[in-house]
């Protein structure tokens, strides 16, 4: 067995401290070392999108990253997003635009989204469409996926306009 | 290399040696001179990637120190697929040490590219590292060493400690397609490079 | 209705509210409690060694270098469980099938060994170190070719069998045959029509694919005795009573909980070897144990659905107006009888296949063989073979329009059971309780311009480009089921429902049904409001935990609402019988006197005298009552539905397929549902958006290929078609009402609708753009390069 190697970075704004084997992955160690759950395993492929985190300000399937590539990295889970206890506005629009039914995708569309709406804070659908096109969803057809993105893109440009 | 060409050039012709270098790799049978069937064992958080190949010596030039071989391999479960083409040559330098460089096609398919030009130069930069610093022992335990006022050694900075993609000690033999991920490493670099250019 | 009134009635947002989904909060926070977030103390972890080959003998499993990994605690094979007869399961389709193959391997990453670690990594790297030597056999792929005389022998375990539950075999690989209908007669209109058509129609393997792919972590309590697994089954109590008939367990030692499920689409119906190895495993070691599957091993292993090869005949007249329908398929069922189906109806409800149309005459046949193949045949989205029953009728009646030369719309007008004729009883045997068909055409006729669309698709043609216009007129059979017709293992197909409300008005209801994003906590709430006057915010819903709720067979099939809803109504009424009585003894009236009025009962002619159901909740935990009322306001109901419920929808789809790609754009689809009362119509708009999608997903892209030795050829994402939000098209839904006469509340289901009634429909589409050409033969899924090939075939697409 390869020698372990201690990484520490910042989780959701927190100093974390890990000890993992080269080869682990940065979602088992979010899931299991970490238990932020959040994160989800779809596919181990890099195609479903379910495990995606924002490392270092880019949207990133944690299922193909390893955890000692994030040394001194900055990671955004699911978790980190409602802000003492207030949700943020991405979170508030799913629930409003019925954006998720089993809810294993939604950890990672909202991360992803995130993403996107600081990249792009104004998207138009074709937009979304494209942007999203990283996260699979089997339940919802996307439709109001893309209406929640554009609700909480209207939500955040008028918080900032204000 | 701290070692004349003529050190390295026979490090580098002797296909065993070479394989030794590499991290995960393995020859399980040598065909005839110029063919060979091997392994290369990378893991990957719970998976596990053994690629199982041909290798085939396609030039073996002395007088060039010119290595020329191509592999092509697949994954146990048929998941993966993986092709190289490779050029090595062993250059003197103007302090009478030695370089190794060289150029390659390589391709990666299936399962193992989905894991994304950002892991895969992480890896390969690794095993890279760690191919380059046996390399370079070996080349170097087959002179006396060069006078301390001697050139720089770039591969003697320590090795990583352990390698990400491979928990199997260096295996004895040599495999041209333990070469691969040096390989994909450029390749990638390439893909992403191309944005740039 | 006074303003006052509705006031009330809105506040309960009951049946008809677009309520938000209580489920929401724990999700968008990233707080769900599905499977593989469980971790228990001392947790070990599950990896199995699968088979590389299809079919091949297993000459030896050499553990030992697995067990010298560090960290791997043991490794199990059918010989380790054997001696606790655990080698072997039944499946839901009266067969049997290995838990950890049992000296062969009958279809490619069959599950061999179970390797028990310390983690994941040290599981899958010991599952890496075990070495088996297998003699490969001869496979059997095509199920066309199983049934012949030299054809290997997949299953040599029953070959001396000549039933293996579903009538005589005629084949060591034949499984069973079904029948239903009057064939001479049927043979009789066909020789005698004016008309016949006939077509091969296939519907070919796919997979359900959830996000979450299956696993369950069991923990054996040695001590007391006691089996507690979470698992991600649909069905939590079958599963219950399956694994106490398995490890002899008694049944009240076995607690199986849901939790939160990644999606199941019917994949995760049955019960798994991973699952019962997990158990084993548990049992063996003491401490609890995690299994969860990968991607590739769940496309690859479990529950697949369809592989149905059929030929579909209709005889007309010269109108087109059906006379007779002869409908037969060769069903691939993989190397074990593992498809769900209930144990009278092999073939699923397969015998729907009359969809929408009076057709007097109708027979139809399936053969099931094996093949070594992963087993299943799950209803993905659907109820068992229904997708595939509505594919050949709607597919059919196309082939029908374009041979006699009738309009496609016009031609289902003419055939349509008519609003008098319901309830309805099919050439099959089934009686369609309700319907309104031609209101439901007409009014997407009209939403989508259809004549001008017409005009739109000969204009172009004249020009050279491909348009096409699929109709789909679809309906369907779900809420399985009555139980003299139903059952699984001898269990009826009822569902139940406990209610319990508490002193201050609030109250919780279980269910023996299993949400897996349809919403149940709100939706049945939203029942039990309308039902009760109780605010459905403050009507809790439980499910899935087989110690607190109700027996049930739970959610699959769309049978929630059909079943599980009509249970949740009724327990309802049971309570409001009882609130009533306590109404009249407080307010000092007759029975008779009361009426209902939203949340209370009042006193006819006076409605100042009223108790609210809250008043009414206290008044039955004080000493308060009639005599020789038992205390307490609760009531537990197991519904047994009286028939099936049988939804029904009219799409339109329009695509534009570029002749030089074979792309093929969907430009608009237009989906009109009737699922009778609409309990939750932000919830149901969610539901056909997604069934729509994974419609969309089948028809255009999906099949788990295999070579001629059984390997996977795409087993994976990467090869997988799941719809992106790129391709996904835009949904325009719409919808009538027809409540269904003999639900507690009308409701009818709705979720696989848009999945049974799409994939024609885009079928439909495609075949009909190239329908000018005298084309009626399309096979699914038309991804680019088929369409491509079949233009080049034409020679559409010269330049």
């Amino acid at each position: 067995m390869a020698k372990k190697q201690a990484v520490s970075f910042k989780l959701n704004g927190k100093d974390v401290d890990v000890v993992v084997e080269p080869r682990e992955l940065l979602i088992h160690t979010l899931r299991e070392k970490l238990q932020h759950t959040g994160p989800h395993i779809g596919c181990e492929t890099s195609h479903c999108g379910a495990c995606t985190v924002d490392l270092n300000a880019m949207s990133v399937k944690s299922c193909t990253v390893l955890t000692v590539q994030c040394e001194g990295a900055c990671v955004l889970t699911i978790e980190g997003f409602a802000q003492s206890g207030e949700l943020h506005a991405l979170q508030e629009s799913f629930h409003l635009d019925h954006a998720l039914q089993c809810g294993y995708c939604t950890p990672g569309m909202i991360t992803r989204a995130y993403r996107l709406l600081k990249e792009n804070p104004n998207p138009t659908e074709e937009e979304i469409r494209y942007w999203m096109a990283g996260n699979l969803c089997r339940c919802t057809g996307y439709q109001n996926i893309v209406k929640a993105v554009q609700s909480a893109a209207r939500k955040l440009s008028s918080a900032a306009a204000a | 290399m701290p070692a004349g060409p003529a050190a390295a050039w026979e490090v580098l012709a002797d296909v065993e040696l070479v394989a030794a270098c590499m991290p995960g790799a393995k020859i399980t049978e040598r065909i005839d001179e110029r063919h060979y069937k091997g392994t290369v064992t990378v893991k990957l958080g719970p998976a596990t990637l053994s690629f199982r190949g041909d290798v085939e010596v396609k030039q073996l030039d002395a007088a060039n120190r010119l290595l020329s071989m191509a592999a092509k391999g697949t994954d146990g479960s048929g998941s993966s697929a993986a092709s190289l083409e490779l050029t090595a040559v062993v250059r003197a330098t103007e302090d009478g040490s030695s370089a190794l460089t060289g150029s390659c096609q390589a391709s990666v398919s299936g399962r193992a590219a989905t894991f994304g030009g950002r892991m895969i130069d992480t890896v390969a930069d690794q095993i890279l590292r760690q191919f380059a610093a046996n390399f370079a022992a070996r080349v170097q335990a087959r002179q006396p060493p060069p006078p301390a006022s001697g050139p720089q050694v770039p591969a003697a900075q320590s090795p990583p400690a352990t390698s990400p993609a491979s928990e199997a000690p260096p295996a004895a033999a040599l495999n041209a397609v333990a070469l691969l991920w040096v390989v994909a490493k450029q390749w990638f670099r390439g893909v992403f490079s191309r944005k740039t250019a | 209705m006074s303003e006052e009134t509705l006031q009330r009635e809105n506040k309960l947002e009951g049946v008809g509210a677009s309520r938000k989904r209580k489920e929401d909060a724990r999700f968008i926070r990233g707080q769900g409690s599905y499977v593989d977030d469980i971790k228990l103390p001392g947790m070990l972890f599950g990896a199995i060694v699968r088979s590389p080959y299809a079919h091949a003998r297993i000459k030896s499993i050499d553990k030992s270098k697995a067990l010298k990994v560090p960290g791997v605690v043991a490794v199990l094979t059918a010989d380790d469980l054997k001696p606790v007869n655990l080698h072997w399961m039944p499946t839901l389709g009266s067969d049997v099938q290995a838990v950890l193959a049992d000296k062969k391997v009958w279809f490619q990453l069959q599950e061999v060994a179970f390797v028990l670690a310390t983690d994941r990594y040290t599981a899958a790297d010991g599952a890496e170190a075990v070495e088996v030597d297998y003699e490969e056999l001869p496979a059997v792929v095509d199920p066309r070719k199983a049934l012949a005389a030299d054809a290997p022998v997949i299953r040599e375990d029953i070959a001396d069998k000549d039933n293996v539950g579903h009538g005589p075999r005629t084949h060591p690989n034949h499984i069973f045959t079904w029948e239903a209908g009057d064939k001479a007669g049927t043979d009789a209109v066909f020789a005698s029509a004016a008309v016949t058509v006939r077509e091969e129609i296939l519907n070919p393997r796919v997979h359900p694919c959830p996000l979450e792919t299956c696993g369950c972590v069991a923990s054996f309590d040695k001590v007391r005795g006691q089996l507690t697994v979470y698992m991600t089954s649909q069905a939590p109590h079958l599963v219950r009573t399956v694994v106490a008939m398995l490890s002899g367990i008694p049944e009240s030692k076995i607690r199986i909980v849901g939790g939160d499920i990644g999606g199941g689409f019917g994949n995760k119906v049955p019960v798994y070897p991973g699952y019962v190895a997990a158990i084993v495993a548990s049992i063996v070691t003491g401490v609890p144990v995690k299994w969860i599957e990968s991607r590739i091993d769940n496309i690859s292993t479990t529950g697949f659905a369809r592989d149905y090869h059929g030929i579909g005949e209709l005889a007309a007249d010269s109108n087109g107006r059906i006379k007779a329908l002869r409908f037969s398929a060769l069903a691939d069922h993989g190397a074990f009888n593992a498809h769900v189906s209930a144990t009278k109806l092999p073939a699923g409800l397969f015998s729907i296949c009359t969809g929408s149309y009076d057709i007097p005459k109708a027979y139809c046949r399936v053969d099931a063989v094996y093949t070594n193949k992963a087993p299943g045949g799950v209803a993905y989205r659907c109820s068992l073979r229904v997708t595939e029953a509505v594919y050949l009728i709607e597919r059919m009646i196309d082939v029908l329009a374009q041979k006699v030369g009738v309009d496609k719309a016009e031609i289902r007008r003419r055939n349509f059971v008519k609003p008098e004729q319901f309830p309805y009883t099919t050439a099959l045997g089934w009686t369609l309780d309700s319907g309104n068909y031609h209101v439901a055409l007409d009014k997407v006729l009209k939403a989508v311009d259809y004549d001008g669309l017409r005009a739109e698709q000969a204009a172009k043609r004249a020009s050279g480009q491909l348009m096409g216009i699929g109709i789909s007129t679809f309906t369907e059979i779900v809420g399985a089921g009555p139980t003299k017709v139903c059952d699984i293992l001898g269990i009826g197909l009822f569902d139940s429902c406990d209610i319990r409300v508490n002193p201050t008005g609030s109250a919780i209801a279980r269910l023996g049904t299993m949400s897996q994003g349809q919403g149940h906590a709100t939706t049945y709430a939203q029942i039990i409001a309308t039902e009760l006057g109780l605010p459905s915010e403050e009507i809790q819903i439980e499910e899935g935990d087989t110690d607190k709720a109700p027996y049930g067979a739970g959610t699959w099939g769309s049978r929630s609402t059909p079943v599980g809803g009509a249970a949740a109504a009724r327990a309802a009424r049971k309570i409001k019988d009882k609130a009533k009585k306590i109404a009249a003894h407080l307010l000092e009236v007759g029975e008779r006197d009361l009426e209902w009025d939203v949340d209370r009962f009042r006193v006819k002619g006076n409605p100042a005298a009223a108790k609210t159901m809250k008043e009414i909740a206290m008044a039955a935990h004080t000493s308060n009552l009639p005599d020789g009322m038992e205390k307490g306001l609760d009531a537990t109901e197991y519904y047994d539905p009286p028939n099936m419920t049988f939804p029904f929808g009219a799409y339109v789809c329009v695509v534009d397929i570029d002749k030089y790609t074979g792309e093929t754009k969907v430009r608009r689809f237009y989906a009109l549902d009737d699922c009778g009362t609409r309990i939750n119509p932000m919830i149901i708009e969610g539901q056909i958006h997604g069934g729509l999608t994974e419609a969309f997903a089948v028809a255009m892209g999906q099949a788990v290929p295999f070579d001629d030795n059984g390997n996977h050829l795409g087993n994976s994402l990467m090869d997988y078609f799941l719809p992106t939000s790129v391709e996904t098209p835009k949904w325009e839904t719409d919808f009538t009402v027809t409540p269904s006469p003999h639900h507690p509340i009308g409701a009818k289901g709705v979720a696989e609708s848009p999945h049974v009634g799409g994939i024609p429909c885009f079928t439909n589409a495609v075949v009909d753009a190239f329908a000018h050409l005298g084309v009626t033969h399309m096979d699914m899924p038309h991804t680019s390069f088929r369409v491509w090939q079949h233009c080049k075939s034409l020679g559409v697409n010269k330049r």
